[in-house]
């Protein structure tokens, strides 16, 4: 299986398209450029950050795992029925794995359309898609040394886990 | 991505589940029906039915299957990957 320690980059892509996973920071302005378009009037970017709390809890870090092929195929579906009910001329979504400081970029989508109107919908929509289905995981460890794997679904508190080896 | 051995099936655990087991990858018999599947992880990890499976969704060579309806018939083969999916959480 492919280690989140080995991947530096990896995507599909399509006309249109693309999505992708990578250990390294995010760039917005490439994933903007991704989805520029002469027929396009409006550009919307999601950017995710990690935040340094849940709860009361103090997060010193976060940390993303994934399942790369399914997490990518997963997205891919989501990019291609977002962009067919939006009319979208481009989207595009990646995603970082590996540890994430605080503060920083975990998720980027980028999406074009003629109009803005769409451009925004869409641009929400496939974030929620996103963090509903996509075969990524979310640990956040708190300082103390006290780690949990988050679970987006219900948005509690994910279970404790001791540390792993 | 390790081939599984001669006769085994390759299994994946992610988040919870790996904790749970504290390995993210493991050889395990084949074939083996699908709906024998959690039993045998239940023997080999007591309590991670309850604690990580029952929350759990499943794949077979990357599609979804539905261990309680399916599983009746369907068989893991050798080879195939096996992965369990906790609730995810990108973003």
């Amino acid at each position: 299986m492919t280690t989140t320690q080995d991947l530096d980059l990896q995507h599909l892509s399509e006309e249109g398209i693309y999505v992708a996973l990578t250990s390294d920071h995010l760039n917005a302005q490439s994933i903007i450029d991704r989805v520029r378009s002469p027929s396009a009037g409006a550009i919307v970017l999601f950017a995710g950050t990690t935040r340094d709390t849940f709860d009361n809890f103090t997060v010193s870090h976060l940390s993303y795992q994934a399942y790369v092929p399914l997490a990518l195929r997963t997205m891919l579906s989501i990019a291609q029925s977002i962009k067919t009910k939006h009319g979208l001329k481009g989207i595009a979504m990646i995603h970082r794995l590996g540890t994430v400081p605080i503060g920083e970029e975990s998720i980027l989508i980028a999406v074009s359309s003629p109009h803005r109107q769409a451009a925004w919908r869409a641009g929400e929509e496939a974030l929620e898609e996103c963090k509903e289905k996509v075969e990524v995981w979310k640990r956040e460890e708190f300082v103390g040394g006290e780690g949990v794997w988050r679970a987006n679904r219900d948005g509690k508190k994910g279970e404790r886990v001791d540390e792993e080896k | 991505m390790s081939a599984a051995q001669v006769g085994h099936f390759n299994i994946l655990y992610f988040a919870s589940a790996s904790s749970y087991t504290m390995t993210n990858a493991e050889s395990l018999p084949a074939p083996l029906p699908l709906s024998k599947l959690f039993g045998l992880l239940e023997e080999r990890y007591k309590g991670i039915k309850q604690n990580v499976l029952e929350s759990s969704l499943v794949t077979v060579n990357l599609t979804y299957v539905d261990v309680e309806g399916d599983g009746e018939d369907m068989v893991i083969k050798e080879g195939d990957e096996v992965a369990i999916i906790p609730p995810v959480s990108s973003g």
